[in-house]
């Protein structure tokens, strides 16, 4: 039986897995490297170290950033620089002891010190301003988006400087949505002229530094953006939804990217969920797919269910399947 | 060109800098407020069914909305007191467990464009505070519901099951990414839309305009 990260090799680069890759299997999250804050859970609010204030109302499944106009970080997107902070919480050594510690009892031979990064460069502009306001200033401002998003660009360069030599990991898991569930919240071309430059100068500066795979996530449409996701040098689109026609991403793509999720996340983690409906995702996507350059997961992203025992139910659907399909 | 086009292109390509501007000067020339107005609607319209066909993307609307409501703005002084332009009032929110409103919000800009009076109660709101809303203001013809979460699709049947029990005759159309059709047929609802673009036109259509 191959290792996990030999099946994931076979599987990206059209050799022989032995079964599908289940989920993230091939990826050890390093939770523990030093990032910005969040909230805890409901019923709690938190200033970030960016300045955002988020909140987390009880009764309600996730944490929002508060944008009415006394909250929004930047008032005026021609004035940003006036409003942004950058935060230093990496730079002190001390903040990685944890981190290391758990890199140390990573086996190398089945999984990836992976790091996970939240919010992505499109993120930030929204969570910093609103959505509305960040897309807007894509046509109303674009000289100032660009400058707001090099300022981002070079933060995320100079914590990837730090994370390197601190803990030096073998896979990036970007966080960045960039679609609703049919489209993309911009066009092919804005978004290769505002988001495809940066992101390929961070990809390239983790490749030549020991960084082996590249995941990105956006649980979305995006097809249109794959061409853009390769030259940026992502090697896995996770969070993959089935409004993407992923068997004909992976016939056009497969080779240069492999396609992640396939099970969307709203249709089976929810609380009245059960075996059978997960069972039937899960047979419908790997059966669809196929073995190559494909990996079946919650679209959701990361090794986490909003309802407990999902998670663990697709990954028992996924090992059946595999003793089915290999 | 004339002023009321040069308004039209305007509106679509999400020029609000220098829409009101040319508002004046269609004024100037001798244009009617209303034909403006109509003119900036039929915009909206082209940009809502571009929008729909996938050609445009939500920032291209949200500009066009953004010069729409700069255009409106000029007018308002020459048409104040008219409201035989208004379709009637429309209030919509997020319901009850759920804070995703962009959606919303281009709903609400598409059926603001449209000709209705908005009243907009934000996200997380509960099901009365619907029938509440629909009391506390003038001339409702219909009530919008968006829910993004599946988590979420039981507060909207029961924020459409409760406007219902309350009001038999108030129409209601619902939306949002997990919904279909069929879910909007089975817990009630008048009517349902994919997406902004085609809202208006529904709206109307359940209002009978
Ligand atoms: C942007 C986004 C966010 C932003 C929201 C910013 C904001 N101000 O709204 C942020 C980052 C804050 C966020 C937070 C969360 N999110 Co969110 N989010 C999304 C995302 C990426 C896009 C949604 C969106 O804005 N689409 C763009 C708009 C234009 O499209 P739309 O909303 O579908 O609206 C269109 C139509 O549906 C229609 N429409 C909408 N409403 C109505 C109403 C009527 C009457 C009509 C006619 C039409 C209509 O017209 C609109 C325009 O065309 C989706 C992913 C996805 N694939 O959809 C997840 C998603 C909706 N989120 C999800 C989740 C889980 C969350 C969180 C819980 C995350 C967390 N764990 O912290 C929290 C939610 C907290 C809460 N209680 O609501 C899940 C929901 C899963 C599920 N169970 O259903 C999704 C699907 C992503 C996923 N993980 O799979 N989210």
């Amino acid at each position: 039986m191959l290792t996990a990260k030999q099946n994931l090799q076979e599987t990206i680069k059209g050799g022989k897995p032995d079964r599908f890759v289940n989920q993230n299997e091939f990826l050890e999250f390093v939770f523990e490297a030093p990032m910005t804050s969040f909230c805890t859970g409901p019923g709690t609010e938190i200033e970030d170290e960016w300045g955002i204030l988020w909140r987390w109302p009880e009764g309600q499944l996730g944490p929002f950033p508060v944008h009415d106009e006394e909250h929004k970080v930047i008032k005026d997107i021609t004035e940003w620089k006036q409003y942004v902070k950058t935060p230093d919480h990496y730079k002190n050594p001390e903040a990685w002891i944890e981190a290391k510690e758990h890199v140390k009892q990573i086996d190398q031979n089945e999984k990836y010190i992976t790091i996970m990064f939240f919010p992505g460069i499109f993120e930030m502009t929204h969570s910093l301003m609103g959505m509305e306001d960040a897309l807007m200033a894509l046509y109303e401002e674009p000289e100032a988006m660009h400058e707001l998003i090099d300022w981002y660009t070079d933060y995320l360069l100079d914590y990837a400087k730090v994370l390197i030599e601190q803990i030096g990991p073998t896979a990036i898991y970007q966080h960045d949505d960039w679609g609703s569930q049919i489209s993309t919240f911009m066009s092919p071309e804005t978004f290769k002229e505002f988001f495809l430059p940066s992101y390929k100068k961070i990809f390239s500066f983790y490749k030549e530094n020991g960084v082996e795979l590249i995941l990105h996530h956006s649980d979305s449409y995006a097809a249109t953006l794959v061409p853009s996701m390769i030259e940026m040098g992502i090697d896995i689109w996770q969070g993959v939804m089935t409004t993407n026609n992923i068997p004909a991403l992976i016939k056009e793509y497969g080779g240069k990217i492999s396609f992640m999720g396939g099970i969307h996340s709203g249709e089976v983690d929810f609380p009245e969920w059960n075996e059978a409906i997960i069972k039937e995702h899960v047979d419908r996507i790997c059966k669809k797919c196929g073995q190559l350059y494909f990996i079946p997961n919650l679209t959701q992203g990361a090794d986490v269910s909003s309802f407990p025992g999902v998670y663990e139910a697709v990954t028992a659907e996924i090992d059946r399947i595999s003793k089915e399909m290999f | 060109m004339s002023k009321i086009q040069e308004v039209k292109e305007l509106v679509e390509g999400g020029k609000s800098k220098k829409v009101a501007a040319a508002v004046q000067k269609a004024l100037e020339a001798g244009d009617k407020a209303q034909d403006i107005l109509d003119a900036m609607v039929a915009s909206m319209g082209v940009v809502g069914e571009k929008f729909s066909a996938g050609e445009i993307f939500v920032p291209e609307m949200l500009i066009a909305a953004k010069a729409m409501s700069k255009g409106v703005e000029e007018l308002k002084p020459v048409m104040a007191g008219d409201s035989s332009s208004s379709l009637g009032t429309c209030i919509m929110g997020t319901v009850a467990g759920d804070l995703h409103d962009i959606g919303k919000n281009l709903v609400v800009m598409m059926l603001e464009s449209a000709g209705f009076d908005m009243v907009d109660l934000g996200v997380d709101v509960p099901a009365e505070r619907f029938v509440e809303a629909i009391k506390e203001n003038d001339n409702v013809v219909l009530v919008a519901c968006s829910g993004l979460l599946t988590t979420t699709m039981p507060a909207l049947k029961e924020a459409v099951q409760t406007i219902k029990a309350a009001m038999p005759e108030m129409k209601v159309i619902v939306g949002g990414a997990p919904v279909t059709q069929e879910y909007a047929d089975e817990i009630g609802a008048d009517g349902y839309a994919p997406d902004a673009g085609s809202s208006a036109a529904k709206a109307k259509e359940l209002i009978g305009a």
